[in-house]
């Protein structure tokens, strides 16, 4: 005789069905990338993980407020609230006994002399070297990040040089470079060091550049910019979803960098890494230029990089060259004036074409110039100033 | 067929749906995850851990009945291909798409999403065993043992030696399942719960409806992979061809292996290499002849050039979609590098290597001082190597300027001349003849144009930058050997930093949690413990010995395995036919297996190589046969009113998890060899102490 089912055998067995129909869910697309917007991937503030003494590369911060024995550090937009013994999202300030320290000055984790091309900087001083130094630290968390074993590390924790600010200066007059960069790591960290090796600099007669995420208070950097000549800033997307899910930031303070740059006078030019499936919809990438060439002018030129699968972010294809140069035609063609691909060797999108006539100015081969056809600034074929700092 | 023998046929069927499911599950966590030792380790880990507990959880079942069997072996059956939809759905929903997670977002992705399938089939075997008795069928905890080994062996077999040349995850599933819902059907017949029957057969048809059909399986991969023109598995893993505009890229188990041209590394690693050469005739690539690489060796006019890839179907792929150039010389040659160098006459002007970090025993076996001799011997006069790992350029870590010299004291075992150039990686250039670091110069005197190297060198490889890595050389590091493979943990240790984690705090909570539960069993069963432990431990030497000798030889890799569940059947037949004389008995396989262990160490202490292969798999036959013996002895011992299966069953998957964890990711990088087979002699010398001082003669 047939046995009946129970209620309870019943939820038994329908649960299973459930779980078997749920199969094909994620093939459909549940649950879909787009969910992930929220994902962000910001830092946090590392608790009770302070020095107990300031040590000997360590400055008071220039840019904090304090309560009590609890301080704000207002350099970045994540203005780290930071109780004694705390240390704020970019590993290198720190609060010690109630005041905000920088544990990154004068002791860089990385020196080199570099070709001005390298940081890309295409429109300031051609065929220029320029002196390079990083400290570590870094206040986003890019899953891309090539410099993570500087960027994402504690000041303590690398090997450094001891090049106080005027050392510095010292160094690159005695190499006879005419240019100092903050770069490699992330120079908004060690902004403290930058700032005063900056100032030294121009006293000398020393250009400053900065590379840069951008992600800085407009405070701090309207001060900063007075000692700026050049800058290379990153524009990682036109979307704060994926500022935050990549990077760990938002894009609302790195266009407020921009426009404060171009307010200060400070030549810089953008950088674009494109990244497959988050940063290469042509959409955005037109979205983009429509706010640079509002705010900023067509002037300043544009890079946009060619990436490869790198650190947390390896399980990704490298940017398809054609993908690059339909964002590059793109770009041109809603105005930008000098769109330039990166990690593509002998691309075209190399060079440097006069946005009148569209002669080569500059031809490049790497890092050397096979042409150039600028005199004081302006086209040598047809005589229209060539936006950028010419030597 | 009676009851009694459905349930042996499921208990049988259930051995085979859960080690294929086993085997495509941990292929899947590959793809998905880093493929290294500690992704492995970490799968199988999880794996007999929660086995372990479902078996343990049995202990406290009542009422055994036999319709309930019937369903949760239903469960069992459709449960993979869930658990395989799931693994995939769930990694786009819980990560960021293109990321390649870290440690512990591994462990408690792998632990959170076979959690179901391994508890439940853990639970199945000792609950089979209760519904076999409560209907009055004899069935001692030694029956189940050996019926469950039955079904392993076969699905062992059947999966490394059929299925994985020939079919998909998905139908693998389909078929392995197909006995076991079977048997399913015809035990729900027997109950007489005829309306289950409805629901039975909508979940049978649901799940072949989807296992079945290739699109979707596809689809599944969409999320990862993006719009896939093909996509196969070869015994290596999984190969996947996508299109992003007019660019294929070539994935290998999850990672881009070759995506769009990239000029860069083609030119770095050919010309770096070849233009220090007066004359270029044979050439050797070692995998990575992809793209322009074939171009830019062509500039030379090489007589030959030999390229040696393990797996045909990769080969096979990249050919067909353009990514491998046809050139004259060009011979293409699916094997193990290593294997090849130890048998090839030729002999060749240069050998390119362009392998991945060494994070695993197989890609060690590439950086260690024997692979460098080897490949010594077949160069001709004043030949070069070149190879590369990655680094900073612009900052040397201290971890990676130990890795750097570790590398370098291999290397300069055997070669004069050793120049690292950092490029976009760092290239490693071995020679005893003498080396220029000037490459564009070097070009242009052979009058060879290239896109990236004559443009960017300069700049890139300054002669500081240089000198800060050579600087960083500490010459008082261990030597990188095939039975100490420092690499390995130094690479590892590298990977767990990119995450800014440590596994310390893991593998602390795992002694700890072995700790408080070795407290709770049996002495018997804490020989069991150790059986589990020292099977999986030497399982993994025996294999990473062999590829060190032999090379990655599929077919010979699945045979050792094979040979290690097929003792455990014979072994646990012997077991099983006596049931007097237990401590005896169980005393004696202890000084077995110790004897075993003590003569893998001699081996690998004293002669390392000149066996055949058949050695091996003799070697684990016997082995897992002393280890399947023990079972039924110990059950035996502890009394079958006592229920002993669930515990036995836990102790040896415990053991088996511990194991895993402790040689592959601990001891073996760590330690090296010697120190693994050490632990395991010192874990059963403790066991047999154990077994001379408990248990009695109890049947």
């Amino acid at each position: 005789m047939p046995t009946m089912l129970t209620r309870k055998e019943f939820i038994k067995t329908m649960g299973l069905c459930a779980s078997a129909l749920l199969c094909a869910g994620p093939a459909y697309g549940f649950p879909g990338v787009e969910d992930q917007d929220n994902m962000g991937i910001k830092g946090h503030v590392f608790e009770n993980d302070a020095p107990d003494e300031p040590w000997k590369w360590s400055i008071e911060g220039f840019h904090y407020q304090k309560a009590g024995d609890t301080v704000e550090c207002q350099v970045c937009p994540n203005q780290c609230i930071l109780e004694p013994g705390d240390r704020g999202v970019c590993r290198s300030k720190v609060n010690i006994k109630g005041r905000l320290f920088s544990l990154a000055y004068g002791n860089p984790c990385s020196v080199h002399v570099d070709p001005i091309e390298k940081k890309p900087l295409n429109h300031f001083y051609p065929r220029s070297l320029i002196f390079s130094i990083a400290a570590a630290g870094c206040n986003l968390r890019c899953l891309n990040c090539q410099n993570w074993e500087i960027s994402q590390k504690r000041p303590e924790e690398v090997q450094h040089d001891e090049l106080f600010p005027w050392d510095v200066v010292k160094a690159a007059k005695d190499k006879s470079i005419q240019s100092i960069a903050y770069t490699y790591s992330e120079p908004i960290s060690f902004y403290e060091y930058m700032y005063d090796t900056a100032r030294l600099a121009k006293e000398a007669g020393i250009k400053n550049v900065l590379v840069s995420n951008g992600y800085i208070n407009p405070g701090p950097f309207l001060k900063l910019c007075k000692y700026l000549d050049g800058a290379n800033v990153n524009l990682k997307s036109f979307d704060d979803g994926i500022y935050r899910r990549l990077n760990g930031g938002t894009l609302g303070p790195v266009l407020e960098t921009f426009k404060n740059m171009h307010g200060e006078g400070v030549w810089f030019e953008i950088t674009t890494l494109v990244v497959p499936t988050y940063v290469d919809n042509p959409e955005m990438i037109k979205r983009m230029c429509g706010w640079v060439l509002k705010e900023l002018g067509p002037d300043y030129p544009l890079h946009f990089l060619r990436f490869f699968p790198l650190y947390k972010l390896s399980r990704l294809p490298a940017t398809p060259v054609e993908t690059l140069e339909n964002l590059r035609d793109l770009a041109m063609k809603e105005g930008i004036r000098y769109v330039y691909l990166g990690n593509v060797p002998a691309n075209p999108g190399t060079h440097t074409y006069c946005h009148q006539c569209r002669k080569i100015l500059i031809e490049r081969k790497g890092y050397i110039i096979a042409q150039y056809n600028i005199e004081k600034g302006l086209c040598r074929f047809c005589g229209t100033t060539i936006p950028g700092r010419w030597g | 067929m009676n009851q009694r023998r459905l349930i042996i046929f499921s208990i049988i069927s259930t051995g085979v749906t859960s080690v294929a499911t086993q085997l495509v599950t941990i292929r899947e966590f590959l793809t998905q995850f880093h493929g290294n030792e500690i992704t492995i380790s970490l799968a199988l880990f999880c794996w007999l851990l929660l086995t372990g507990i479902g078996s343990l959880a049995a202990r406290w079942s009542k009422d055994p009945s036999p319709w309930i069997y019937s369903l949760l072996i239903l469960v069992i059956a459709v449960l993979p291909l869930v658990q395989l939809i799931a693994i995939r759905g769930f990694k786009e929903a819980f990560f960021t798409h293109g990321i390649s997670p870290g440690f512990y977002q591994i462990f408690f992705y792998i632990l959170f999403t076979i959690a179901p399938y391994c508890l439940l089939t853990g639970f199945i075997l000792p609950y089979a065993q209760k519904v076999m008795v409560s209907q009055g069928h004899a069935f001692g905890s030694g029956d189940l043992y050996l019926t469950d080994t039955i079904g392993d062996i076969l699905s062992g077999a059947l999966f490394s030696f059929v299925l994985v040349y020939l079919i998909k995850p998905f139908a693998t599933i389909a078929l392995t399942s197909a006995p076991l819902i079977l048997a399913a059907i015809a035990l729900i017949f027997r109950s007489r719960k005829y309306l289950l029957f409805p629901v039975a057969f909508l979940l049978v048809l649901l799940f072949y409806f989807y296992s079945t059909n290739s699109r979707f399986e596809i689809n599944t991969l969409a999320g990862q992979y993006g719009k896939i023109e093909q996509y196969m598995e070869s015994p290596f893993g999984r190969i996947v061809v996508t299109k992003e505009g007019a660019q294929h890229t070539l994935w290998e188990s999850g990672t881009p292996l070759y995506s769009g041209s990239n000029i860069i590394k083609s030119e770095e690693k050919i010309h770096y290499a070849l233009c220090q050469l007066d004359m270029v005739e044979d050439v050797l690539l070692v995998s990575g002849c992809l793209g322009d690489t074939m171009t830019e060796v062509g500039k030379y006019s090489p007589r030959h050039v030999d390229y040696v890839e393990l797996d045909p179907r990769l080969t096979k792929v990249a050919g067909d979609i353009g990514i491998i150039k046809e050139a004259p010389g060009l011979c293409v040659i699916n094997s193990d590098g290593r294997s090849y160098l130890k048998e090839t006459k030729r002999r060749y002007d240069a050998i390119i290597l362009d392998l991945p970090e060494p994070d695993t025993f197989q890609t060690n076996r590439f950086f260690t001082a024997e692979f460098f001799l080897l490949a010594k011997n077949v160069l001709k006069k004043g030949g070069i190597v070149l190879f590369s790992i990655g680094y900073d350029p612009d900052y040397l870590s201290n971890i990676w300027r130990k890795k750097f010299s570790t590398i370098y004291s291999t290397v300069s075992l055997h070669f004069e001349n050793i120049l690292v150039l950092p490029g976009e990686e760092a290239y490693f250039l071995c020679s005893d003849r003498e080396l220029e670091a000037d490459i564009p110069s070097k070009l242009a005197k052979k009058s060879i144009r290239t896109s990236y190297v004559e443009g960017y060198f300069y700049g890139n490889v300054t002669e500081e930058r240089i000198k800060m890595i050579r600087d960083c050389q500490d010459v008082r590091v261990p030597v990188n050997t095939d039975f100490d493979p420092k690499l390995i943990g130094i690479v590892l240790r590298h990977w767990f930093m990119e995450y800014g984690t440590s596994p310390n705090y893991f593998f602390l909570a795992v002694l700890g949690l072995t700790l408080t539960y070795l407290m709770f069993i049996r002495k018997e069963e804490y020989v069991l413990f150790s059986t589990g432990l020292a099977i999986m431990g030497i399982e993994m030497l025996v294999i990473f010995a062999f590829q060190v000798v032999y090379g990655y030889i599929y077919l010979k890799i699945g045979a050792i395995v094979t040979a290690f569940l097929l003792g455990l059947l014979p072994g646990a037949m012997i077991g099983n036919l006596a049931t007097h004389n237990n401590k005896t008995r169980l005393m004696v396989s202890e000084i077995s297996v110790l004897l075993l262990l003590i003569m893998f160490y001699l081996w690998a202490v004293f002669f390392r190589t000149g066996l055949h292969p058949v050695y091996y798999l003799m070697y684990s036959f016997f082995f897992s046969l002393v280890c399947g013996f023990q079972f039924p002895v110990v059950a035996g011992m502890i009394g079958e009113a006592k229920s002993p299966a669930a515990g036995c069953l836990a102790a040896d998957l415990v053991g088996a998890a511990v194991g895993t964890l402790a040689t592959g990711t601990i001891i073996i990088p760590l330690f090296g060899i010697k120190a693994a087979v050490i632990f395991l002699i010192a874990i059963k010398i403790s066991s047999t102490i154990m077994a001379f001082f408990s248990g009695k003669n109890r049947c």
